[in-house]
């Protein structure tokens, strides 16, 4: 029964923190493709002050990313803040003027539209996607034409009348509710501005990222390069957080592991009390016996604590490929940013952690009950037999 | 030779003592088959466990052989009694998960013996106690009187000086006490062992060739039993 405890407290302390983890990994991963990504490059102006004005100049900066190694991707922006009217309603929003080539590398708003088509089909009027919780407030859908109003580079009020193509909708609801794409060349020519403010990369290799955010601040200072820590410092706190949650998590399950093995193993003592007194007559000296009773609760975390690693490791590493489906919380889980299916995620390293863990605790838990049978003397334990 | 000089006992029991042992004084000579007989209470299992040193007097001294065992560390009289000193317990006492030849084994394991020397002398008692076919048996597949022959072979298989058994024949019917005291008598004559028994089993007074009587926790009488 203890060796069923121990494996089903070990499982299930693994599978709560592999959950929360898989959690903590999704909430960055869909930031960092639907809006994050992992650089951005601004002008530090543009940053401080939000002026359209402050666009990133550096003509080398292009080359610069077209020829680096390090970089998979890049999407160039030109962010207007603008305010939309339809027939039906009306609201602030950022307008993104993007390419779509170039974008659909770097974010996946693209895979997230009603229509597959993205930007790829539109008439004459310039084309706008627009999310569906701002649809909501426009009372608005795909064909409807939308009025957007905003100040161009020079401080001159400028109107543009786009018509929606698509609409999209991430794991994010409040992103959504404040981001609208159009295309950059639309967009440059109502702004009157040829620059963009917005560079965002996605780096060949995700351990990379801060190697290449360094590479581009030192080589191109007067602008500022982050990651995506820097970007959605809260992703970064999550990751802190998790790590928190995870150490309390293995502090809980070792103390649970360790009380069992305690209260199991000062059970199995005085149970024998008979048998340890007449091992102590017989001549079995207490360095004997002390070990014997601590090879038996070092047998049973051998035996328990391998099935619950390994049935924990089954039941992730399934898990992680066909995902745990929480649709009925959808919409809670959207609206900070989540996917309505978990994929619990725990690295290697954590198993053999666990494991080292699970063996030290039952060395030391049965400490205890190992000198309490030193204690016992055997002409009290045998007063009834001998 | 086992020497008991004016030993004495009190044990602490809340608010008051019991004197368990009251200054008692005897020699049992190597090779003796002795009872220490009285009532329930009157100290005899008190007087055994002192000189098996699984407990200590508060005065007076037990000598084994030469040896004082008072002047014993936990230890060393641990590894004295491995060495010469064997245990006979009213409830059998085996270990449940080990075979009658692994109960008798296990003492020259903690002795050392080579499994050469184990084998033989294992086989050697399980015969002398007529249990050389039930010796992949374990405890609970075999009868109380087949237990504690196997209890009488673990006690002898390290080769003891003398042998303590408290009331060894109190769970047993009757064939089986005679059985058990032929085996006890036979090994006694065969190995020279000495054996003290703690007992108000008149079976086995009968066949004592030494009757010490406790009383209160004195000697009240020591008479050979030229019968037996």
């Amino acid at each position: 029964m203890l060796i069923a405890a121990i494996a089903i407290g070990i499982f299930g302390g693994l599978a709560v923190i592999s959950t929360a983890n898989g959690l903590t990994k999704m909430r960055q991963k869909n930031a960092i493709k639907s809006y994050v990504s992992h650089l951005q490059i601004h002008n530090p102006k543009y940053l401080k002050y939000g002026n359209v004005i402050d666009v990133i100049s550096n003509s080398k900066l292009e080359d610069f990313l077209n020829k680096s190694k390090e970089v998979a991707a890049f999407s160039k922006r030109l962010k207007i803040e603008s305010f939309v009217e339809s027939v039906g309603g009306n609201g602030g929003v950022i307008l993104n003027g993007i390419e779509p080539n170039n974008e659909r590398l770097v974010t996946n708003i693209f895979s997230q539209c009603i229509n597959n088509n993205y930007f790829n089909k539109f008439g004459k009027r310039p084309p706008i996607i627009i999310s569906e919780k701002l649809a909501k407030r426009l009372n608005a859908e795909v064909g409807t034409s939308i009025k957007c109003s905003f100040t161009d580079i020079r401080g001159e009020p400028s109107l543009g009348v786009f018509k929606i193509i698509n609409i999209f909708s991430t794991s994010n609801s409040l992103y959504d509710e404040v981001n609208a794409f159009v295309l950059l060349k639309d967009l440059a020519v109502l702004a009157k501005e040829e620059h963009v403010h917005e560079y965002a990369i996605i780096a060949r290799d995700a351990k990379n990222v801060e190697n290449l955010r360094n590479n581009l601040s030192s080589n191109f200072k007067n602008l500022q390069t982050d990651s995506w820590r820097a970007i959605a410092p809260e992703l970064g706190y999550a990751d802190k957080m998790m790590e928190i949650v995870m150490t309390l998590f293995l502090i809980i399950i070792m103390l649970a592991l360790a009380f069992g093995i305690i209260n199991t193993m000062l059970m199995a003592v005085f149970e024998r009390k008979k048998e340890i007194g007449m091992l102590l007559s017989v001549g079995m000296n207490k360095r004997k016996i002390f070990w014997m009773i601590l090879w038996e609760s070092i047998c049973l975390a051998i035996i328990a604590g391998p099935i619950g690693i390994l049935i924990s490791y089954g039941v992730i590493s399934l898990f992680s490929i066909i995902g745990i489906n929480v649709a009925f919380a959808a919409d809670g889980l959207r609206s900070v940013g989540l996917d309505s299916t978990i994929y619990p995620s725990l690295d290697n390293k954590f198993y053999w952690l666990m494991t080292a863990l699970v063996i030290i605790t039952s060395i030391l838990s049965c400490i205890y009950p190992a000198r309490k049978a030193l204690q016992l003397n055997p002409s009290e334990t045998l007063r009834t037999s001998v | 030779m086992i020497r008991v000089k004016n030993i004495r006992k009190t044990y602490s029991n809340g608010n008051f003592n019991v004197d368990a042992v009251q200054g008692v004084s005897l020699e049992i000579n190597q090779g003796e088959f002795t009872a220490i007989v009285g009532p329930s209470g009157s100290g005899k299992t008190t007087l055994l466990n002192l000189i098996g040193g699984l407990d200590v007097p508060n005065s007076g001294e037990i000598l084994i052989g030469e040896q004082n065992i008072a002047e014993l560390s936990e230890n060393e009289l641990i590894d004295f009694r491995l060495h010469h000193i064997g245990f006979v317990f009213q409830s059998y006492n085996l270990i449940p998960v080990l075979t009658a030849k692994e109960n008798v084994e296990f003492l020259m394991l903690l002795q050392k013996k080579s499994e050469s020397e184990r084998n033989e002398r294992t086989l050697q008692l399980l015969k002398a106690v007529g249990l050389e076919n039930q010796t992949d048996k374990k405890p609970n597949e075999m009868s109380g009187g087949q237990q504690q022959r196997v209890a009488v072979a673990r006690a002898l298989a390290s080769k003891p000086d003398f042998v303590l058994a408290d009331e060894p024949t109190a769970n047993l019917d009757s064939a089986s006490t005679q059985n058990l005291l032929n085996i006890m008598a036979k090994l006694n004559k065969e190995e020279n062992t000495t054996f003290v028994f703690s007992t108000h089993d008149q079976r086995v007074i009968d066949r004592a060739n030494r009757i010490i009587t406790i009383d209160d926790g004195k000697v009240v009488s020591d008479v050979r039993n030229t019968i037996a």
